[in-house]
């Protein structure tokens, strides 16, 4: 498997949306970007809000991007953690990649047999970025759907 | 109303009509009011091609027409002359291949396909529409 086809990413995005519907029961947006960070698969949800496409295409281009979940980016952000990882820089990430980088929790990276990052899953919408109940969940229910 | 069960018919009708034609595309497919419903690009299909998609639906949604029809805004002749190099939310194209899907007299959504030349194009989302206008229940889920 070296790269994500659309026909898997539609896969992936089945169950995330699944999930969403009867677990999460929170419409949410849900994007599949392939290695470069591309999208090739978005779909929003009724009733999900319209700018949760981006978001949720910025989180997988960030997946992509640093090849790790959002959710461990999202602690170089937290003013807590000032001094603490990456020293005063980490704030720093904020509006990099030309805006697309977004370290709010969601985003997902897909990995192959060799461990190789050949794409990522993002979702938007869902009112937590962490926990049982989030983005990080929908998005992980996709992952899980790839490798079934 | 433009929903998510919709716009997947509309975008497998298109990717199924695409790989017919032998082509590789993407098809973008927005609301009313422009905002993103459903994008797909086809495995082998330019990265661009999607942005590009989705800025031709955009087009056709706002202005309600082809977004081959906007460029007719670039005669000084034309009322309202100008608009089409109006830099609207950096979405507006002039490219043709985006067409506003209507529902008897109101407009529910656009459609956007990119990866062919400008005729492929146009006549991709023809299919679509013309697909899901000749099934009844279509857009009354």
């Amino acid at each position: 498997m070296n790269q994500l086809t659309l026909e898997q990413a539609l896969k992936m995005i089945e169950a995330a949306e699944r999930w969403a519907r009867d677990i999460a029961e929170s419409p949410c947006s849900i994007a599949v970007v392939d290695k470069a960070g591309a999208a090739i698969a978005v779909h929003r949800m009724d009733g999900a809000g319209m700018a949760t496409t981006d978001i949720a295409i910025e989180k997988a281009w960030t997946a992509v991007a640093f090849k790790m979940p959002t959710l461990m980016g999202s602690r170089w952000l937290d003013p807590r953690n000032i001094g603490k990882l990456l020293g005063d820089h980490a704030m720093g990430m904020i509006g990099r990649g030309k805006g697309r980088l977004c370290f709010i929790p969601g985003g997902i990276p897909v990995t192959n047999e060799e461990n190789e990052v050949i794409g990522a899953i993002g979702c938007s919408g869902v009112p937590s970025g962490v926990g049982d109940i989030s983005d990080t969940s929908v998005s992980q229910a996709g992952v899980t759907a790839l490798y079934e | 109303m433009m929903n998510l069960e919709v716009a997947k018919k509309l975008l497998q009708t298109g990717i199924e009509n695409a790989k017919e034609m032998g082509k590789v595309c993407s098809i973008a497919l927005v609301d009313e009011n422009g905002w993103l419903v459903a994008l797909y690009r086809m495995d082998g299909a330019p990265i661009p091609t999607a942005e590009i998609a989705r800025d031709k639906a955009w087009t056709a949604a706002v202005f309600r027409r082809p977004s081959s029809e906007v460029s007719a805004y670039g005669d000084p002749g034309a009322p309202g002359f100008g608009l089409n190099v109006q830099n609207w939310n950096d979405r507006l194209t002039t490219i043709p291949g985006g067409l506003p899907i209507w529902d008897g007299d109101l407009m529910i959504g656009a459609i956007g396909a990119c990866g062919g030349t400008p005729e492929d194009d146009v006549f991709l989302c023809q299919k679509i529409i013309e697909e899901i206008n000749s099934r009844q229940d279509n857009f009354r889920l």
